[in-house]
């Protein structure tokens, strides 16, 4: 079922890392991304792993939740680490079949590159699941804030996100039912050629519009209603403050990028 | 005998555990709808009367029972899944928002020409229909979106009725509606039952609407089928029904609470007329036991 | 008592619309008070002008002609647009389509917000308007996963908590079930006692009209009725020319006292009714 899919996948939790400011977990997020792709050998990125359970482990959201954000994206790293290995040339030749050469060093690319995909998503899952959407697009409204030097209207860009998260669900759920009813009236959506099943959407596509604006004109009506004028002069009521825990666990992480460039520079790079 | 053209043989449909899904479970339905019955569906929200319905077109196919089409399963070859659909004909909740083409005329003819009709045809029923409705022809001609919400909802339902369906369901269609186009679509419905002699099943949460209208009752309860009787049978069940969370027609709870005094009085009365009758036979001339 | 909202000789055109042909008005002449703490449902089929008095009273539409008052402000006077709002609350037809956040207590505090209200005291008010809809325990869960009256509770709690004096609703019930519906009437109900917060309900359903002090019922842009729900139910013939349904125990008491039974014509309920055919059928024998 589509209705399935939750944007935003909140985990609810109490643990540490549920708790830490959503500002500095993006921040985290961040340094942890630059991180992964700092790593050059299999150390390195044996310590970025070791950080990334540790994370996860603090957080208490379960493993098989990370597994189930890693699903969707099997194929692309399986498509990646293939390329990976057939044009990546240089090391010992493993297996030569005509025209297509295995190589040490071209496996060994596919399996550094599809570990660092997988750390890639496991840690923005993190910063999801452990993080209410809202507080997710007030952190980036604040850190963005200094945009507005160059005329960014960044409250209006979070509040566009706080509401695409808002009706993502109510027009998956909408989509299913006018699907449902063109279904009904006769309407194909699994047979015919490509040029057919784009066809048959139109139907679909044509009310979910219709519907979609009607719906942001009444919120527009509501929101003005509720004294809406955009950012100037609000209040929040869910105030970020920055703790010193939020600090520890920041210096984490860039003790472990300092790691990750030692090791780098001690080790070798292989890649 | 009469013939039933739609029989559902222990229908079930349970969920897998941990799908968020928002349809109810159904379980155990067995139930024969005989031709030419309208019938009104009853239940509170989430009893399942929702997802019942859609399998009467194959919209959703149970996980074990059957259902007949004519004492014919309508899963029996797969791929005429879609024949069923223009046999049963399904009018969604608010189905005004499924309109989308540039045209009443075009909406309309979008079942039939789905039916691989020819163009004759298709124009027949088209027009047929919007007659039917209580729009004259220069509606078709208009784009579907400048017309009232009214209007709307006449045409969305002319959509479905344009298929000639053996079976027309339709899913609260006076939802949203005030009285006046509330009684318009309730006279409607009854019209189409009449003047085509198809079963036609009526989904509503308004007992008045349904005792109106409906010869028999089908009531859902927490996924089972609790009752399916005639309407006076269904609602001289008044306590079981409250349990239910279900209301019985105002009209029908005063001779109901009359008799239980001890007056002799008739409960199966649903309208002003009937009642006033009723008691005026029971205060001029009327015994009291 | 002192009057809270004040229609003077209002009349309203909508400029280009395609629904309504421009220059004809949909409000005519109009001139109405309401007191404060007042419970006024508002009836009339669809295209009557009844939403369009629900816009009018917080001023997202200006009359051209007349003046309406909300609490002796003046709603042309655009500085105070802001204070009108704040007074007057609106809670619309789609609870879709008014409820802003992905979390419950996080949109009831958007109101709030939006007046610049101390976090803390946001805080207060949001745990306290979730108390009065009933909906405290769902303050974390994501509005999709509630039902159609629980939707609508927490849309009335994010009006609430902005402390208005008086809450406008337009048919809040009408795409609710009956469970949805009776939710919804019960927690509006319970503010106008105990709060003494002003409502004006927009509806067609005469039980839940019945349930107002006042009841105004509306024909082309014009107040045709305008009394308790015993008078303006009295008036059978007006409100069937027009449409309306009346209560089915008001229906057949007139056609009871048509048939020379002795019967009061105000009555609005079946239990009423009952009563008054046990004493008949009582003093028969």
């Amino acid at each position: 079922m589509i209705s399935d899919i939750t944007i935003g996948q909140y985990y609810k939790g109490d643990s540490f890392v549920h708790k830490m400011d959503a500002r500095i977990k993006i921040i985290i997020t961040v340094l942890f991304i630059v991180m992964i792709f700092m790593c050059k050998n299999f150390l390195s990125l044996l310590l970025t792993a070791v950080i990334l359970v540790a994370a996860i482990a603090v957080s208490k959201v379960p493993f098989r939740m990370f597994f189930k954000s890693l699903k969707p994206i099997v194929p692309i790293v399986l498509f990646t680490a293939v390329i990976n290995i057939f044009y990546i040339g240089g090391g010992k030749e493993l297996l030569s079949l005509g025209f297509i050469t295995v190589t040490s060093k071209g496996v060994f690319t596919a399996v550094f590159m599809a570990i660092r995909i997988v750390l890639l998503i496991m840690s923005s899952s993190i910063l999801t699941y452990t993080t209410v959407p809202t507080m997710l697009t007030d952190a980036i409204e604040k850190l963005l804030s200094p945009l507005k030097v160059f005329h960014i209207q960044v409250h209006t860009l979070a509040m566009m996100m706080t509401l695409a998260l808002r009706f993502i669900p109510t027009l998956i759920d909408e989509t299913e039912r006018i699907m449902n009813a063109q279904k009904a009236r006769g309407a194909d959506f699994e047979n015919g050629s490509i040029a057919e099943r784009a066809k048959a959407l139109v139907p679909v596509l044509i009310p979910l519009f219709v519907s979609a604006f009607r719906r942001a004109y009444e919120l527009a009506f509501a929101m003005n209603c509720r004294c809406y004028t955009g950012g100037e002069d609000r209040t929040r009521m869910k105030q970020m403050k920055l703790k010193a825990s939020d600090f520890a666990a920041l210096s984490v992480f860039v003790a472990g990028t300092v790691g990750v460039v030692l090791i780098n520079k001690f080790f070798g790079v292989v890649i | 005998m009469s013939i039933s053209i739609l029989e559902t043989k222990n229908l079930t449909h349970i969920y897998s555990k941990g799908t968020t899904s928002q349809v109810d479970a159904i379980r155990d339905i067995s139930l024969k709808i005989e031709k030419g019955e309208l019938v009104g569906i009853i239940g509170h929200t989430g009893s399942g009367k929702s997802t019942l319905i859609q399998h009467f077109n194959g919209l959703l196919k149970g996980t074990s029972g059957t259902v007949l089409l004519d004492g014919r399963d309508i899963w029996e070859d797969k791929s005429k899944i879609r024949n069923v659909r223009f046999r049963v004909g399904i009018c969604f909740q608010y189905p005004e928002y499924q309109l989308f083409e540039e045209t009443v005329y075009k909406d309309i003819a979008f079942g039939p020409t789905n039916m691989r009709l020819d163009e004759k045809e298709i124009d027949r029923r088209v027009r047929n229909v919007i007659k039917f409705v209580g729009l004259d022809e220069s509606y078709l001609e208009k784009s579907p979106f400048d017309l009232s919400g009214g209007e709307k909802r006449r045409v969305a339902i002319a959509g479905v009725m344009a298929m000639e369906p053996d079976v027309l369901i339709l899913d609260e269609p006076c939802a949203g509606l005030d009285p006046r186009g509330r009684d318009t679509v309730l006279s409607l419905i009854r019209d189409y039952r009449s003047s085509t002699g198809s079963t036609v099943l009526v989904v509503s949460h308004s007992m008045e609407d349904i005792s109106k209208i409906a010869t028999r009752v089908l009531v859902m309860n927490e996924s089972r089928l609790a009752y399916y009787d005639t309407v006076d049978g269904v609602f001289s069940h008044s306590e079981e029904l409250k349990k239910m969370g279900l209301n019985i027609p105002v009209l029908t709870s005063l001779f109901l609470r009359l008799k239980e005094k001890g007056y002799n009085v008739r409960t199966d009365i649903y309208t002003a007329e009937k009642a006033c009758d009723e008691l005026l036979s029971l205060l001029k001339g009327g015994s009291v036991e | 008592m002192k009057n809270y909202i004040e229609f003077d000789g209002v009349c309203f055109a909508y400029e280009e619309d395609n629904e309504i042909p421009a220059a004809e008005n949909v409000i005519e002449n109009m001139s109405l008070k309401i007191e404060k703490g007042d419970f006024v449902a508002v009836l009339g089929h669809n295209g009557c002008g009844k939403s369009t008095l629900a816009k009018l009273c917080n001023a997202i539409l200006v009359p051209q002609q007349g003046k309406v008052y909300i609490d002796g402000i003046d709603t042309a006077d655009e500085e105070r647009i802001y204070d009108i709002r704040q007074r007057v609350g609106m809670v619309f037809q789609n609870p879709d389509n008014q409820i802003v956040a992905t979390v419950v207590e996080d949109d009831v505090a958007f109101g709030p917000e939006n007046l610049g209200v101390e976090p803390a005291e946001i805080r207060k008010r949001v745990d306290e308007a979730l108390r009065d809809v009933g909906m405290y325990d769902f303050r974390f869960f994501e509005p999709h996963k509630l039902s159609g009256g629980q939707k609508q509770r927490v849309a009335i709690a994010g009006i609430i908590a902005m402390k208005p004096d008086c809450i406008v609703l337009d048919e809040p019930t009408a795409m609710l079930d009956p469970r949805g519906r009776r939710e919804v009437m019960d927690t509006v109900k319970r503010l106008n006692e105990e709060y003494g917060i002003t409502v004006i309900f927009i509806t067609h359903y005469m039980d839940e009209a019945v349930r107002a002090n006042r009841v105004i019922v509306m024909d082309k842009g014009k107040i045709l009725l305008d009394g308790a729900p015993k008078e303006v139910f009295v008036n059978t013939d007006t409100l069937k020319d027009i449409g309306l349904d009346i209560p089915e125990a008001t229906e057949l008491t007139h056609l009871l006292i048509g048939k020379g039974i002795d019967l009061p014509e105000d009555i609005l309920d079946i239990d009423e009714l009952y009563s008054h055919i046990i004493r008949l059928t009582e003093e028969k024998n």
